[in-house]
């Protein structure tokens, strides 16, 4: 009997599989241009890696006098099927957050808030924009705007 | 400015350890996110109520002039674009 052949399909359907988990994984606060994709291309290459996976079970299957891979197949299949399930699960629940047409838009007014700082001062959206500001290019020395970062919390 | 549901001890640890030097603000009763409309129901630990994210830049007449809303947690604004739209403004 002759050596039956590698089952590439699988080597890649293994290979992409891990890609496409460790892209799930940090560095997502990290800077990069068009990181907002990443979630999107995780999820596309699990969809080409479960395809291999049927592409090298069905040769392991249907022609198993030419091509190995029955069991490790199998077990690739069973990993990447997990591991996508997990990636779906994160993805849908980093995008389920509230709609955000009622948020105030480009061109409203924004509206006023006195909160607590760090120390315990109340401090204003008002009071942002009327304090001092070193390097300001405006003459009156004052910021020309405050930039709002609302976040999440609980670091 | 930042701000958040966390208490202003929470947040000064948190500027203390990370050498931030802008103010974090405390909306531990959501007051502030819920008059944005950023209240995201039962998302934080214990099923608390936290903001959702969300970036504005506010000129000095009070007027939003640019906003992000991320549509994943994951993902938020780039400082660049941040940087970007302060030097829009006049």
């Amino acid at each position: 009997m002759t050596e039956r052949r590698r089952n590439r399909a699988l080597t890649w359907a293994w290979t992409i599989t891990i890609a496409a988990f460790l892209l799930n994984l940090p560095p997502f606060f990290l800077q990069y241009p068009g990181q907002q994709l990443l979630p999107w291309l995780a999820v596309a290459a699990f969809v080409c890696a479960l395809a291999l996976c049927v592409i090298a079970l069905r040769r392991a299957f249907g022609q198993p006098e030419v091509y190995r891979g029955k069991v490790s197949g199998s077990i690739v299949t069973v990993i990447a099927t997990l591991l996508f399930a997990l990636t779906a699960i994160g993805f849908w629940g980093a995008r389920k957050m509230p709609e955000t047409t009622q948020a105030p838009q480009p061109g409203q007014k924004a509206p006023a808030f006195t909160l607590a700082d760090t120390t315990g001062a109340q401090v204003s959206l008002a009071s942002l924009l009327d304090a001092p500001l070193a390097g300001s290019p405006r003459p009156d020395g004052k910021p020309k705007a405050v930039l709002a970062i609302f976040y999440r919390g609980y670091w | 400015m930042a701000i958040c549901v966390d208490t202003p001890r929470q947040s000064a640890d948190l500027s203390k350890k990370a050498g931030y030097t802008f103010p974090i603000l405390s909306d531990p009763n959501t007051e502030t996110i819920r008059q944005y409309h950023l209240l995201h129901k039962g998302a934080g630990p214990e099923g608390h109520d936290v903001s959702r994210p969300a970036e504005f830049l506010i000129d000095s007449t009070g007027t939003v002039r640019w906003a992000n809303f991320t549509e994943d947690i994951r993902v938020r604004a780039r400082a660049e674009e941040m940087l970007a739209a302060a030097k829009s403004i006049q």
